[in-house]
């Protein structure tokens, strides 16, 4: 029985034929979620498209209220998270745990302040007025009769981007734990790698809402 | 061209993941945070429409190139998982193609508006 638990490592599942392909397979399928993620957005980013062809100068008129430094702020914390999750699964992959661990922490620790500069953003929107949906809009400092349009999309493309930051914490905590458990190493890092690809898209996504919602001017 | 050795490595001994050096990620974190400042900079260049968004949109897929290759690894990964992320590009065009096809020649935009 020993003999047999050698050959086939804890974290093995029996219908892989060794951990190689058990790894690849996982990822293929993250790969698909992933997909997935981008035709979801996808369908946000065609509203963005549709609403920006029919009302240019809505667009350019409303971001002149979204904070470009904030924006861009924000954009390098979640660049300097990419990086701190990729130098995590480097570390997983060189036995490095306590690496692991610290990179981690950085993520989460960075993830928290996008979400803190997202918060002070959208609560000084919301002070002065700024809501989605056309009932619940009364700003009047954007001389467009559809000012509330922009926002609605706004809050949905955002808001829907910071539920996935959220999500992010939380994966990154149950990592975070099982790395301290010791579960991962060079030989078994599948759940890290996953959560990385997962961190990057979130990553790449708010890369083309920056310029998409921010830099119309 | 370190890059290109690497790969062939890969390619020839499939049981070695890649594993990326220290130096390498960060020189990618650099060239976003580069290329993030340029984008910023160029929205207060005066661009006319609508080659400032070609302009946005340029930088911004020269990011995304970066982190999906390097950071994502695909690069050094199997074709299979690159075609993944064409067809999903691919079935987002085609999405919005389409939608543009209806949205871009109504008379009347949204009637209850």
């Amino acid at each position: 029985m020993s003999n047999h638990s050698q050959a086939h490592p804890a974290h093995l599942q029996h219908h892989f034929v060794d951990s190689d392909q058990q790894f690849d397979a996982a990822k293929m399928g993250m790969w698909v979620f992933i997909v997935n993620e981008i035709l979801f957005f996808g369908g946000l980013f065609c509203a963005y498209i549709v609403f920006r062809a029919w009302y240019p100068d809505l667009f350019t008129q409303a971001a002149t209220e979204l904070n470009t430094v904030w924006g861009a702020v924000n954009t390098l914390v979640l660049i300097g998270s990419s990086l701190t999750v990729a130098m995590a699964i480097r570390s997983a992959q060189k036995n490095q745990i306590k690496g692991l661990q610290i990179n981690l922490l950085i993520t989460i620790a960075l993830a928290c302040v996008f979400l803190l500069i997202k918060y002070f953003e959208y609560s000084h929107k919301l002070h002065i007025g700024i809501w989605p949906g056309a009932e619940l809009y009364t700003y009047e400092g954007i001389d467009h009769p559809l000012a509330h349009v922009f926002f609605s999309i706004y809050y949905v493309m955002t808001g829907i981007h910071a539920i996935h930051i959220i999500v992010g914490i939380g994966l990154m905590i149950w990592i975070y734990i099982r790395a301290k458990k010791n579960e991962f190493g060079s030989e078994y890092y599948t759940p890290v790698e996953m959560v990385g690809l997962y961190w990057h898209l979130v990553d790449v996504i708010w890369i083309f809402l920056f310029p998409l919602l921010y830099l119309i001017e | 061209m370190i890059l290109s050795e690497d790969k062939t490595m890969s390619e020839h001994n499939h049981h070695e993941h890649h594993v990326s050096s220290a130096g390498q990620l960060w020189a990618i974190g650099i060239a976003l945070t580069l290329l993030t400042i340029l984008t910023v900079g160029l929205s207060y260049v005066e661009i006319p429409a609508p080659f400032d968004v070609v302009v946005a949109l340029t930088v911004a897929f020269g990011k995304a190139f970066l982190v999906c290759a390097f950071f994502m690894n695909l690069y050094w990964d199997t074709k299979f998982n690159t075609m993944l992320l064409i067809g999903a590009f691919a079935f987002f065009i085609l999405m919005v193609a389409v939608t543009l096809l209806d949205t871009l020649y109504r008379n009347d935009v949204v009637p209850s508006f």
